[in-house]
Parts: C-alpha cells; sequence; structure tokens
C-alpha cells in the first residue's frame, strides 16, 4: 500500500487522537482552567476555517471573524427566542452554522463569480467586516430586538442561554462552562474530522488543484468558480460552528469579534500552527493565546501592540511562517493527500475517443482599443484532422488562439463547435465540451507529483475515481513518464513538462485539441518525438498547433494557414505555401520583391 | 429649491470625503499595487498631528498642510522599512501593514488615550433659507478638487511622474535608463502617505479625532480604488461620486448605517458586473 493510499484511509486518526488527548488532558486541569481551554478550543476552530480556506485553497480570508460573529449573535437571537419553549440550543447552533454558511456563500458568490482577483478578496471580505462592526455596534437602542433578544451594540448581547439539549416540555440542563470544554473539543473534532476527510476527497484534490495552478484547473474543466465558493462556504460554516459554541461558552457576544485585532488574532494563530498544517490551527490558538496570557501579566494594555509587532515580525523575518523554526515535523506527519496509484499496465495507447469534431470560425474579429488584432477569420478544422497555423510574430496567432480558448471574448463573429456556438463560453465551458487547451508555457502543477497531475485531468472527465485511475496509467505509458510517475512536476525537463502537459490535455479525453506552441525551448530531439506525439493525438480529436518551428511543422505534414496582420494569407501545404511570394515576403520582412526587380 | 441645494452640497461632501480619503490610497495601492492595510492609520496620524498642532496654538490652516507633510516623511520611513523588503509578496505586505496598523492604534491609544478629541469646526455655517450648512463643507470640496488635479498632473505631467510609472510598470527596464526604482518607489509612497494624512488632518474638524479614526475609512477607500479600476486617478474619481453620492442619498433617505451598508453592497455588485472596475474598459492613462 502506497504512503498516499495510507493518508487517504487515515484521514480519521489524528483527528481522533487528538481529541483523545484533549479530553483525557482535560481530567488533569481544574474547572477554572477548563473555562480557559474551552475559549482555546473555539479560537483554534476559527484558525481551523481560515487554514482550510486560506492554507489549502489558497484563499485569503478576512472574513472568518465576521462569520464568527454573526453566527454567535444568531445562536443568541435563537437560543433567546425558542430555549424557554423547546429546553434546547442545538437549533440556536445550527441555525448559526446556517447563517454563516449561507453569508459567506453569498459573498463567495460575488466574488468568485466576479473573478475578482485574491488581493480583491482579501479587501473586500475585511470590508465586510468593518461594515458589520460598525452596523452591530449602532444597535445599543432599546428598538434594536429581534424578538426576546435586545442586540445591545456596543454593551454587546446578554443572557444568551448555554447550551442545553432536552426537548419541548423536558429542558435539558444549561452545560456548565467547564463542561463546555468537553463539547468545545467534540465539536472541534468532528470539523477537524470533517475537513480532512473533505480534503481527502477527490473534490479536495481539485481545491489543492486550484491553489497550486487556477489556470490549468480551469482549462481541464473545472468549475473553479464553484469550487471556490463551496470551500469558501464550508469555511464560514466552521468559522459560524466555533461562534455558536462561543456564545454558548460565555453567555454574552459582542462586536469585538468584528474587530481588525481580532481578525489578525486568526492569521497569527494560523501563521504560528503553521499554514496548511490543520491540526496547527489549534496548536497556533493555544500557543499563542497562552503566550498571551504570560504576557499579558508583564504588559498589561498592549496585547493589540503585540499581536501587531508579532505580524510584524513574522512576516519580514520568517516568511513562510513559523513552522520551519519549530520543524517540519507537522507537515511531515500530515502529508497532503494525493491520488492513490495503482500498477501500470503496459502496451495500451491513448484510449480512443470519438474521432474529433469539427472547429469553426466564422469572421472572428478581436479588437484591443483601435487595433483589429483579429480581422475577421473564418476557418474551418474539419473534425479529426491536424492542422496548422503559423505566422510572423504580431500575426495574430495568439490572438485568435486565445479566442479559441476562450480567454478573450471576440468583437464579432462566431466560433462553431460540431455547428454549435461556444464564442460566450467560458474556458472550463469549453473545456468540459471537448476542447483540450496547452498554452504555450508549460501550465502543470509544479508541487505536485507528475502521476498527481494526469489523475487531475483525467477526473476532470469521468469524475470516477477508478477509471481516472487507469486512465492515468495508460496515458504515463504513452507520454514515457512512467519511471517518474512520484515525481514532482517542477523537477521534470522543460521538454518533459510539454508531454506532461500534452498527456494531462489526453487524460481529458477531448475531442479537439489547441496546442499553442508545444515545442517552445524543446532541444532538436525533444522536438522530433514531440512530432510523433502530436501526431498520434489526431488520431482520436481535431489538433490545432499554433506553431513557429518551421522544421517542425513541415514533419507534421498537415495543412497550414499562414495569418499576417490579423488576416488569412495563405492556405495549403507547406510545400506550395513556400512557394508563395506574400508568404515569402512576409516572412523575409520585404516589402518589396526584391529578386527579378 | 433649498432644500435642493443642501442635498446637493452634501452630497458633493460626501464625495469630497471619499475622494480625499482614497486618492492617497490610489496612488499607493492603485498606482504601486501596495496593499497598505495601514492607510486608515496615515489617517489617523494625520488628525492627530492637526490636534497636537492646534493644542499648540498654531492656527489649524497652518496645522492642516504640515500634517500632510509629516505624515508623508513618515510614510518615507515605513516604506524604507517594512515596504521595500516586501515587493512583489503581496499578501506578506497586507500581513505586515496591517501589524502596523495594530501597532499604530495601540500606541496613539495609549500616548493619547482612547477618548474622542475635538477640534472646533473652523468657520461658521451659511444659511439658506430654512436650511443650514457648514463653510467647511465647501473647503472640504474644494480641497478634494484641488488634490486630485495636483494628484494628476504630477503623475502625467511631470518628469517624477513618468519616472515613478516607469519604476513600478517595468523596474528592470527603468533601472537600465538610469532610474533609481528604489527611490523612486520611496518617493511614491511617502507622496501617497503625505495624501493620507492631508486628508485626515482635513477631517480631523468634522468627524473626532480617535485611535480608530482609521478604521471608519479604511474599508470604504479601499472599496473606491477597486471600484475605480485600472485608470487609477480617473477611476478612482468616478467610483467616488457614484459610491459617494449614493452613500449620501441612502443615508439621507435612512440613516447613515443603511448608507454604509449600501455603499459596500452597491460595490460588491459592481465588482460581480465590472470585474476590472469602472475605468476597466476606459483608454485613459491614469
Amino acid at each position: 500500500m502506497s504512503r498516499a493510499r495510507a493518508a487517504w484511509d487515515t484521514a480519521w486518526l489524528q483527528p481522533v487522537l487528538v481529541v483523545l488527548v484533549a479530553l483525557l488532558g482535560g481530567l488533569f486541569v481544574s474547572d477554572f482552567q477548563k473555562v480557559t481551554l474551552a475559549l482555546w478550543v473555539i479560537y483554534g476552530l476559527v484558525a481551523l476555517s481560515l487554514d482550510l480556506v486560506w492554507g489549502r485553497a489558497g484563499i485569503f480570508s478576512f472574513g472568518q471573524t465576521a462569520f464568527f460573529g454573526v453566527a454567535a449573535y444568531s445562536y443568541g437571537v435563537i437560543g433567546i427566542n425558542l430555549s424557554p419553549n423547546t429546553g434546547e440550543t442545538v437549533t440556536a447552533l445550527i441555525g448559526g452554522v446556517a447563517v454563516a454558511a449561507l453569508l459567506a456563500a453569498a459573498l463567495g458568490y460575488f466574488m468568485f463569480y466576479g473573478k475578482v482577483g485574491d488581493v480583491y478578496v482579501a479587501i473586500i471580505t475585511l470590508a465586510v467586516t468593518l461594515v458589520l462592526l460598525q452596523v452591530i455596534t449602532s444597535t445599543a437602542g432599546p428598538q434594536y430586538h429581534i424578538g426576546n433578544a435586545q442586540l445591545g451594540g456596543y454593551n454587546g448581547m446578554t443572557n444568551i442561554p448555554s447550551m442545553e439539549f432536552g426537548y419541548p416540555g423536558h429542558p435539558g440542563d444549561q452545560m456548565s462552562q467547564p463542561d463546555t470544554y468537553t463539547f468545545a473539543v467534540l465539536l472541534a473534532g468532528l470539523a477537524f474530522l470533517g475537513v480532512r476527510m473533505f480534503l481527502a476527497s477527490s473534490f479536495g484534490r481539485v481545491i489543492t488543484a486550484i491553489r497550486e495552478n487556477e489556470l490549468r484547473t480551469e482549462l481541464l474543466g473545472y468549475d473553479v468558480r464553484r469550487a471556490k465558493v463551496i470551500v469558501f462556504t464550508l469555511g464560514g460554516a466552521i468559522a459560524g460552528l466555533a461562534g455558536g459554541a462561543y456564545a454558548g461558552w460565555g453567555s454574552f457576544m459582542n462586536p469585538a469579534p468584528f474587530s481588525l485585532p481580532a481578525a489578525a488574532l486568526i492569521v497569527i494563530y494560523v501563521l504560528v500552527g503553521g499554514k496548511g498544517s490543520l491540526v496547527g490551527a489549534f496548536i497556533g490558538a493555544v500557543t499563542v493565546e497562552w503566550l498571551s496570557t504570560v504576557l499579558g501579566g508583564i504588559l498589561p494594555n498592549s496585547t493589540t501592540l503585540v499581536v501587531g509587532a508579532i505580524l510584524i515580525g513574522v512576516v519580514l523575518l520568517v516568511p513562510g511562517g513559523l513552522t520551519p523554526l519549530i520543524g517540519n515535523v507537522l507537515t511531515r506527519a500530515f502529508p497532503r493527500p494525493a491520488p492513490p496509484r495503482r500498477q501500470a499496465p503496459s502496451g495500451a495507447g491513448f484510449g480512443a475517443a470519438g474521432r474529433g469534431r469539427e472547429l469553426q470560425t466564422l469572421g472572428l474579429v478581436k479588437m484591443f482599443g483601435g487595433l483589429k488584432a483579429v480581422d475577421s477569420i473564418s476557418l474551418d478544422f474539419p473534425a479529426g484532422q491536424l492542422h496548422c497555423l503559423i505566422g510572423p510574430n504580431g500575426a495574430g496567432k495568439s490572438t485568435f488562439f486565445n479566442l479559441l480558448v476562450g480567454q478573450y471574448r471576440p468583437t464579432e463573429g462566431k466560433i462553431l463547435l460540431e455547428g454549435r456556438p461556444i464564442a460566450r463560453l467560458l474556458p472550463h465551458q469549453r473545456a468540459q465540451r471537448g476542447i483540450g487547451i496547452k498554452l504555450q508555457v508549460p501550465s502543470i502543477y509544479r508541487e505536485l507529483s507528475v502521476q498527481e497531475n494526469v489523475w487531475l485531468a483525467a477526473f476532470a472527465k469521468r469524475s470516477s475515481t477508478r477509471q481516472a485511475e487507469e486512465a492515468v496509467d495508460r496515458i504515463l505509458t504513452r507520454i514515457g513518464l512512467v519511471g517518474r510517475a512520484n515525481d514532482s512536476a517542477g523537477d521534470l525537463s522543460h521538454g518533459e513538462q510539454q508531454w506532461l502537459e500534452m498527456g494531462m490535455i489526453v487524460a481529458s479525453s477531448p475531442e479537439v485539441i489547441l496546442l499553442d506552441e508545444p515545442t517552445a525551448g524543446m532541444t532538436h530531439e525533444e522536438t522530433m518525438r514531440t512530432v510523433e506525439l502530436v501526431r498520434s493525438l489526431a488520431e482520436t480529436a481535431t489538433v490545432v498547433v499554433v506553431e513557429h518551428d518551421m522544421e517542425f511543422v513541415q514533419r507534421l505534414d498537415a495543412p497550414v494557414t499562414v495569418l499576417h496582420e490579423g488576416r488569412i494569407l495563405a492556405q495549403g501545404r507547406l510545400a506550395e505555401i513556400r512557394l508563395d511570394d506574400r508568404v515569402l515576403d512576409v516572412y523575409l520582412g520585404r516589402t518589396f520583391r526584391a529578386s527579378g526587380n | 429649491m433649498d432644500q435642493a441645494l443642501i442635498i446637493v452640497i452634501s452630497v458633493l461632501t460626501s464625495v469630497a470625503t471619499l475622494l480625499l480619503i482614497s486618492v492617497g490610497l490610489a496612488v499607493i495601492f492603485g498606482l504601486m499595487r501596495v496593499i497598505n492595510l495601514a492607510h486608515g492609520e496615515f489617517l489617523m496620524l494625520g488628525a492627530y498631528a492637526v490636534l497636537v498642532a492646534t493644542r499648540n496654538g498654531i492656527s489649524v490652516w497652518i496645522a492642516i498642510p504640515l500634517a500632510g507633510v509629516s505624515v508623508g516623511i513618515f510614510g518615507l520611513v515605513v516604506e524604507r522599512l517594512l515596504i521595500r523588503p516586501l515587493y512583489g509578496r503581496i499578501l506578506d505586505t497586507l500581513l505586515a501593514t496591517w501589524g502596523l496598523s495594530l501597532v499604530l492604534v495601540q500606541a496613539v491609544s495609549i500616548v493619547f488615550g482612547p477618548a474622542t478629541n475635538g477640534i472646533g469646526t473652523p468657520l461658521g455655517s451659511v444659511h439658506v433659507g430654512g436650511y443650514s450648512f457648514s463653510q467647511y463643507s465647501l473647503v472640504l470640496i474644494t480641497m478634494a478638487l484641488i488634490t486630485l488635479t495636483a494628484v494628476y498632473l504630477l503623475f502625467t505631467r511631470t518628469r517624477y511622474g513618468v519616472m515613478a510609472r516607469a519604476a513600478i510598470q517595468n523596474p528592470a527596464m527603468a533601472r537600465a535608463l538610469g532610474i533609481d526604482t528604489a527611490r523612486m518607489n520611496m518617493l511614491t509612497f511617502g507622496i501617497g502617505s503625505g495624501l493620507a494624512g492631508l486628508a485626515g488632518a482635513l477631517l480631523a474638524p468634522v468627524a473626532g479625532v480617535v485611535p480608530s479614526f482609521g478604521q471608519a475609512y479604511i474599508a470604504q477607500a479601499f472599496m473606491t480604488v477597486i471600484v475605480g479600476g485600472p485608470d487609477v486617478i480617473t477611476g478612482t474619481s468616478a467610483a467616488a461620486g457614484l459610491l459617494g453620492s449614493s452613500y449620501s442619498l441612502v443615508s439621507y433617505l435612512t440613516t447613515p448605517f443603511i448608507g454604509q451598508a449600501a455603499l459596500l453592497l452597491i460595490a460588491i455588485v459592481l465588482l460581480r458586473i465590472l470585474p476590472r472596475g469602472l475605468s476597466g474598459n476606459w483608454r485613459t492613462y491614469l
């Protein structure tokens, strides 16, 4: 059994161990200490939510404390209104989680479907947190109440019921603060387990893929926007769980969690515990809180000052967070989940898909300001054929390619895949309709292993783990990288990376394959091997190659279209085109016919 | 009619306020792509500078420009110590300036105390029919216009402006052309900080001077610059116009808090529709 398989099977192990240790530890501390420890565990839970969203999915969010706060207030409102009648606060806890998750989902929808950049996500979540702070602090007046719950503004909401598990007519005992420790530990353990399971699932691998290379993931046909919203919502729900537990623990809630220092603390927990290390979230929270209790005795009223100084210090002096200082023990003990590996059968070719589909462009135009980069190009790429696009620099090849890919929207004109218009589809939607895309610069997951790379591509189309695994083996054999299956993709040579990427495209069984300068940066020998690879792609798909290297184009022996100044200059076999004076003029930079005049 | 005039002035004041608090950020975040989360605290320092100066008998009209200059110098120091090692590491810059913001808030509240300090609003009020407005609003509106024009001219019409933009857009090339990019960036950051200080100083008489002064503005400032988009000055102006007037009108019709929420909501929805900001498809330069 491989290391990866083991990690997948034992996702439950660490959470269970941590919970057992925490519960056992609880037997040896005083009730007073338990009250504090419960709080630290709850903070750890918020840190876990940020670690999932930031450390694992790569989305930096200021909003975790806001989700925490919103859930805590919701717990308060629901608990105060319902628990006298129902005798339980479970609905309040669930309600809090639901409100936080909904808020996160709504926010995530606007941010990720709006495709705002990482930095903007940070700022939008910051803005939302600060606006919530202002709104909630302005609710001090007696007119601000929901049912029996006074919001209380700056003074906070009081008389929030503690956790209780009764039912109507039989109110449960309100949980004492020391007992909340056990409850918080169990809750945190469940969330921790849930997050680990989530990350070890196929969807979790897609999350990792997005963090490592968002563009490639999109080109493979994954809906990056949806995945981000899902993980962000999950993060919001976990922060909400912590918020509900917090309100039940303290029977009190005020606007402080919406403030910037509170949000900063969560980031510090994660940095101290090690970004991406889930158990580190709890370790970080407990360490920092313990330290600040100690420091608070020495320097009263300066907690914020210390927090700020730590933040600056960590960033300037220990950019990788504190984990490297503590040692790589944590990350080594909790390896990133990897796709399972099976024995490789040999000899099989690429999985035979269809025969390819026809791709057409009709009067395609792309303007950049006043410049017509592509000037009404109508081209027909018949099903199952190989086709080359050449042209000097500035001919409009890249723009045309990007229009096919979906990176640009055409100003005018149509793109038809088997007669259906696709010009308005996003790249991942085109990928789902069977277009495989290879950009010029190798776009692979450098930090993931070679087989993980191919697996992600295969899974994009199959959504069945088993089928994906089988495809991985077949393709690795075909691109000659079986021996390097477990190496990091970033360690491959440049040529091998290009092959890997082509393998990834094949893994998604496309009907149409678009290749942008597949031999860029390759040695002569690698280029010659690529010829065969590209020709074999054309056995099962329509292939369009944009290329510079004339020898490569000649070896491909396919119909060629020459672009110049955004228009089609010539079409035909390379041998014929070579005799075309206009093409020679363009390529040799002659404005006049040189010879014979 | 009188009421309409009052509304117009109140809308213009909101727009001017947004412009003032955003223009420094437009330089630092919009132009330099440095996320300065301590921007709010730079505003706050400007406000405290005016407070200290007026307490020492300096006229508020001298104190305000003085505050801008002081915060500008402070910005130079921050750039040298904190920002320079972190160019190209956007998230680290964000975290470090966040730390700076926390430190500044706490330090100021230790030195000056956490309470609100008032500075009397200079100039009186103008009465129009049954309504009145503060003459100082007109000062804010005028200053916003002057600042905006000055910054636009500085970055488009001066040698410094061209060199500064070159240093940001293509540092390697700029260095090859003999531009000292490190010095340029330091200067540009200083100018952005100075603009923040000036804004804080101008707002000090109308807003209470408290350590949390910046928190009230930072979110709006960032949203304005983001909604503004790539053409930093014109985009930010347009965004300030749009967001400021919606804030002002919604506040007028309901309460300022709903106005705040409306501002944020409009900004987020706008970004969903125009992900590159208002100026995303414009063809101006700044």
